[in-house]
This record gives structure tokens, C-alpha cells and sequence, in this order.
């Protein structure tokens, strides 16, 4: 099961690299996003108890994640592709789990996230983001754990889909907001009540709890917060939830309609 | 080997399409080791079948048992001695040859010395060994083809199946192809179920199977199938081709069968064509465009038996 895993995924990653245009892509758009944004907001982002932070420096975990998103969703989004290209079709006949299909992909788009969020990371020490050993490997894990979530989500969007052109659609109107949403553009805690209902329902608002934290606080500090611990189970549901229905979906064959026997 | 027994599929209703019957009480045996053709006109279920052959679709109905195992019950058993070649490739035309087969290999669990006995194997009876390195987009049809197959080969199925796979090929890469597949599946006496609509590809299988609207019309040896024509074939083209079946019908007592512009005089004794040819000349010589005597091939077999034209001479 590993074996088949770990080729697939390397199948991912490989093709990633091999695609130069893909890397500058992914790592430029969130880079210039923050870049942009965190500039010109940081004259006017004046909310009430961070007196001391910066857009640029608040936006900086919202970019993570944002990375994450869209490297994740875009790696996932290759499934679509697979079917259509017929790579897919040889590795159903094989005698793997279908976990093993799932997560090969998952962990492939994983790893593609990954080598770019690090990258970004490096940036963190620049904008004066004290970051502890503890806490480092603390981001790290989250950056796995929320990767995984979006992956594992997107996997379990594209798989029934049979164009990338629906793919697109689904991801500007259901999963771009779930960043929207997330605390990543704005503090959650002065928006209206409807809205903070649907970001405190949303997994990428506490993925970011999981992410902002550990740059403010000591790995200690961390864990003795609730919030911090509500969140942590919220991502671990979400990702464990979209795992197991990607199994259950990649599971389900084309079944022929139910006959009366005479 | 493979045993189908009762076979039914019926694809469900959807909002713009009723539901539709692709296979009706199938049943089909293939013995160990034996060379099997599948084949029917389009929509005549064949692509249905071999998809329930290799686990991706539950039937309505029936079973399907390879090796003694269950297809959907035991669906891992299966996989794992079961080699399928798609109609459309199934490898990453991004990676090279190399890496698509270090790939397989690893589904199937393949490694070490193991693996590397069976890709020197692999290179010795396909032209791949000068490509491993190569990405598989820029491989020629007929050698993409040979990795398709190099890359099942590699865990020794027991039964390999194949969809139209030398579907785009040129008639040289094909004959090269079959010759490759045929002389591999003697040597390792494996079973292989192979649907194809190209008829010289079946002349040389042990049995070959014909099915029609999800039914199977017959399933024969090659040579079985075309003693049910009687030896020879007589095919008339003429002007006229209703007027003149009429007549050889009324007049010289044949039972001509009518396909398109062609009249074909199927049930003629071996060497009675010759004479039958002459009277007919005789007779009706002015509307004759042409007329020839042909040994029944398997392709008149298949036009005799899917009945894709008309018999006698109503239209």
C-alpha cells in the first residue's frame, strides 16, 4: 500500500516540476497578492487591539493559506485530467487499496503545497515574525494538516467531475470564499453576525487560528489556549471527513440499473 | 478461466435518456490459455462487457467469475492477476518509459530483482530499449502501443484483456502488435480476451465471439464460424440489384442475400462456384457490373451472422 502511495505521489510531484510555468505561477500570484494588498492596506488597517501589527504582517499567514489553497486545489484538480488522459482508467484495474489512490494524489498535491509554503516562510524573519524553534515545526504541522484538508477536499470535488471548466466554477464560488472567509483579509471579530456564524462554521477560519498562533505565542501558550484547541480538532475532522469520503466515493462503481428477473 | 454467466446491464434512466439494455443474458466461457475475440458492430455492447470485465462497472445481472474469484466480491484477487490494455492509453505521457513502468510496477508491488528480470524481458521483445528515457508523448503510436502492453506484461498476468488496442495503429505496427501478443500468450499460456472490429485479427484467435445488441450470436472457432457460410462465396455487383436478386431467386432457385449494391450467393458448395458463375454470366450477362468468387473470410461471417443487410430480394 505505502509503495503505491508514495509512486503516486512522486508521479505528482514530478509532474509539478517538470511544468516551470506551474512553480512561477503559484509561488508569484500569492506573492503578489500580499505584496500588493499588505502595502496598500497597511496605511489604513487600524483595528481595534492591534495597534502594533501591519497588513503585511497580518496578511502574511492569510497568504500561506492562501498558497495552500491554491496549490492544493490545483494538484488536485489533475484527477479530472488523469480520467480524461486515461491514466487513471490503469491504476483503478490495479490491485491497490483505494485509499492508497486517494492519499497517493493527496500527498502528491500535499508536497507540491508544501515546497511552496516553505519557500514563502522564509520570508516570515524579514517582517520581524518572531518565530521559536517549537513554534516553527508547530506551523509546519499545520501547514501539512491544512494542506491535506484542501487537497483531500478538492480531490473529493474533481473526482466526479468530468471538465475543468466546472472544476473553475466550483472553486470561485465555494472555495475561495472558504479563504475569504477565513480571517485571512479581516479580523473575525468585528463582522456582522451572519457572517461570523459562517466563518466560525468555516475549517479554513480555524485552520488560520492553527497558523496565526504559534507566530505570538510559546508552544505552551499555544495549547493552553481553547481556542486553539477547538480549532485543531475542527481541521483534524475536516481532514479525516474528507479522506474518508474521498474513499468511499473513489469506492463507488457505476452500478447497472436494478432488473426484475422473469 | 473467465466464466460470464447470465449477464445483464441496463445503464439507469437519466434526466435526458431513457434506460437502455447494453447486455441481455450474456453467458460466455473462455478455457485457460486460450486466445479469445470479442467482437460486434458499434453499440453492440462489447465496451460495456469489457468494462464489467475489469471490475469498473456492476452488472444488473449475472456474474462474472475469472480464475474461480468473484470480479466484484473479490475484486483485489482479480486485479491482481488480471492485465487490461485500454482502447486509450493508460500511461502518463508526461513521464517517460522508464518512469511509467517503474510506476506499474510499484501498483503491482513489483521490485527488486523480480522487477528488473522482467524489464529486461520486456525490452527484449519490444523496441523499447532505446526509449526508456524517452517522455512517452513523443513515442510513435506503435511503440506507445508496445509500452501499454510491456507495462501489463511485467506482472505475468494470468488473463489479460485488451479493448481494441490496436485501434490508430498503421497495418505494419498492428501485424507487429498481434504477432508480438500472440506469440507472448502461447509461451506463457495466457488467457486473453481481446475485442477488436477488425476481422484479419481474428482469423489467427482460437475462438471468436460475436455479439449484437448485447446478445452473443455465436461463439466459434475461426474455422467453425466460416463452414457456417459453406466454402465459397459468389458476389455479384449489377446495375440493378433488387431485379436481379429477384431473379436468381425465381429463376436459377439460389437464396441470394442482398448487402448494399452487392448480392452475395453465400451457401455455394465447394467448387460449384466456378459452374455457378458461368450460368449466371450466361444468363444475365448485360446487367453484370461484376462478379466474383470469394473464399468466405471471417468478415463475411460476421456480415452473414450480425445480418447487417437484407435477405433475398425485398429491400
Amino acid at each position: 500500500m505505502m509503495r503505491a502511495v508514495v509512486a503516486l505521489a512522486r508521479r505528482e510531484f514530478t509532474r509539478f516540476i517538470r511544468q516551470p510555468q506551474r512553480v512561477v505561477g503559484s509561488i508569484g500570484q500569492p506573492l503578489l497578492f500580499w505584496l500588493f494588498l499588505g502595502s496598500g492596506f497597511t496605511g489604513s488597517f487600524r483595528p481595534p487591539g492591534m495597534e502594533g501589527i501591519s497588513y503585511l504582517e497580518f496578511f502574511y499567514p492569510g497568504v500561506l493559506l492562501m498558497m495552500l489553497l491554491f496549490a492544493s486545489i490545483f494538484s488536485s484538480i489533475t484527477v479530472i485530467e488523469d480520467r480524461d488522459q486515461g491514466f487513471l482508467q490503469g491504476v483503478l484495474v490495479a490491485p491497490v487499496p483505494r485509499m492508497a489512490i486517494v492519499l497517493g494524489k493527496v500527498f502528491g498535491g500535499t508536497l507540491i503545497a508544501m515546497a511552496q509554503a516553505l519557500l514563502f516562510l522564509l520570508l516570515a524573519p524579514l517582517l520581524g515574525l518572531p518565530l521559536s524553534a517549537g513554534g516553527t515545526v508547530m506551523v509546519i504541522l499545520t501547514l501539512l494538516l491544512t494542506s491535506t484538508g484542501f487537497t483531500a477536499l478538492g480531490f473529493l470535488i474533481a473526482w466526479s467531475m468530468r471538465s475543468t471548466a466546472g472544476f473553475h466554477a466550483i472553486m470561485m464560488v465555494f472555495l475561495m470564499p472558504m479563504w475569504l472567509l477565513s480571517g485571512a483579509l479581516f479580523p473575525v471579530e468585528h463582522v456582522p453576525g451572519w457572517l461570523y456564524v459562517l466563518m466560525e462554521i468555516n475549517p479554513v477560519t480555524h485552520a488560520l487560528v492553527l497558523l496565526r498562533l504559534p507566530f505570538y505565542a510559546t508552544v505552551s501558550g499555544v495549547f493552553a489556549d481553547p481556542r486553539f484547541v477547538t480549532s485543531l480538532a475542527v481541521v483534524v475532522a475536516w481532514v479525516v471527513g474528507c479522506l474518508y469520503l474521498s474513499m468511499v466515493r473513489v469506492e463507488r462503481r457505476d452500478r447497472g440499473a436494478a432488473i426484475s428477473q422473469s | 478461466m473467465i466464466l460470464i454467466r447470465d449477464l445483464t446491464h441496463v445503464y439507469p434512466a437519466t434526466r435526458r435518456q431513457s434506460s437502455r439494455t447494453a447486455i441481455s443474458r450474456l453467458s460466455l466461457e473462455v478455457a485457460e490459455g486460450e486466445f479469445c475475440i470479442l467482437s460486434g458492430p458499434n453499440g453492440s455492447g462489447k465496451s460495456t462487457l469489457f468494462r464489467i470485465l475489469c471490475g469498473l462497472t456492476v452488472p444488473s445481472a449475472g456474474g462474472v467469475r475469472v480464475a474461480g474469484f468473484d470480479v466484484f466480491a473479490e475484486a483485489m484477487a482479480v486485479r491482481g492477476i488480471m492485465g487490461v490494455v485500454f482502447q486509450s492509453p493508460a500511461v502518463d505521457k508526461h513521464l517517460s518509459v522508464a518512469e511509467n513502468l517503474a510506476i506499474h510496477a510499484d501498483l503491482y508491488g513489483l521490485h527488486g530483482a523480480v522487477l528488473a528480470d522482467r524489464l529486461g524481458e520486456a525490452l527484449e521483445w519490444s523496441d523499447l530499449k532505446e526509449r526508456l528515457g524517452q517522455k512517452v508523448d513523443t513515442l510513435s503510436g506503435g511503440l506507445a502501443r508496445q509500452l501499454e502492453l510491456a507495462k501489463c506484461l511485467l506482472t505475468r498476468p494470468r488473463v489479460l484483456l485488451l479493448d481494441e488496442p490496436t485501434t490508430g495503429l498503421d497495418p505494419a505496427s498492428r501485424r507487429n502488435f498481434l504477432d508480438v501478443l500472440r506469440r507472448l500468450q502461447r509461451a506463457r499460456a495466457m488467457t486473453v480476451l481481446m475485442t477488436t472490429h477488425i476481422f484479419q485479427e481474428a482469423e489467427d484467435a482460437d475462438r471468436v465471439a460475436i455479439m449484437k445488441d448485447g446478445h452473443l450470436l455465436a461463439c466459434d472457432t475461426p474455422q467453425a464460424l466460416r463452414a457456417r457460410l459453406g466454402h465459397e462465396v459468389v458476389v455479384v455487383q449489377a446495375s440493378d440489384p433488387p431485379s436481379l436478386a429477384r431473379r436468381l431467386e425465381a429463376e436459377l432457385g439460389l437464396a441470394p442475400l442482398r448487402f448494399g449494391e452487392e448480392i452475395r450467393i453465400e451457401d455455394v458448395p465447394a467448387g460449384g462456384s466456378l459452374a455457378l458463375l458461368e450460368s449466371i454470366l450466361g444468363r444475365y450477362r448485360p446487367e453484370i457490373l461484376s462478379i466474383s468468387i470469394k473464399q468466405a473470410a471471417l468478415e463475411d461471417v460476421f456480415i452473414h451472422i450480425t445480418g447487417a443487410g437484407t435477405a433475398g430480394g425485398s429491400p
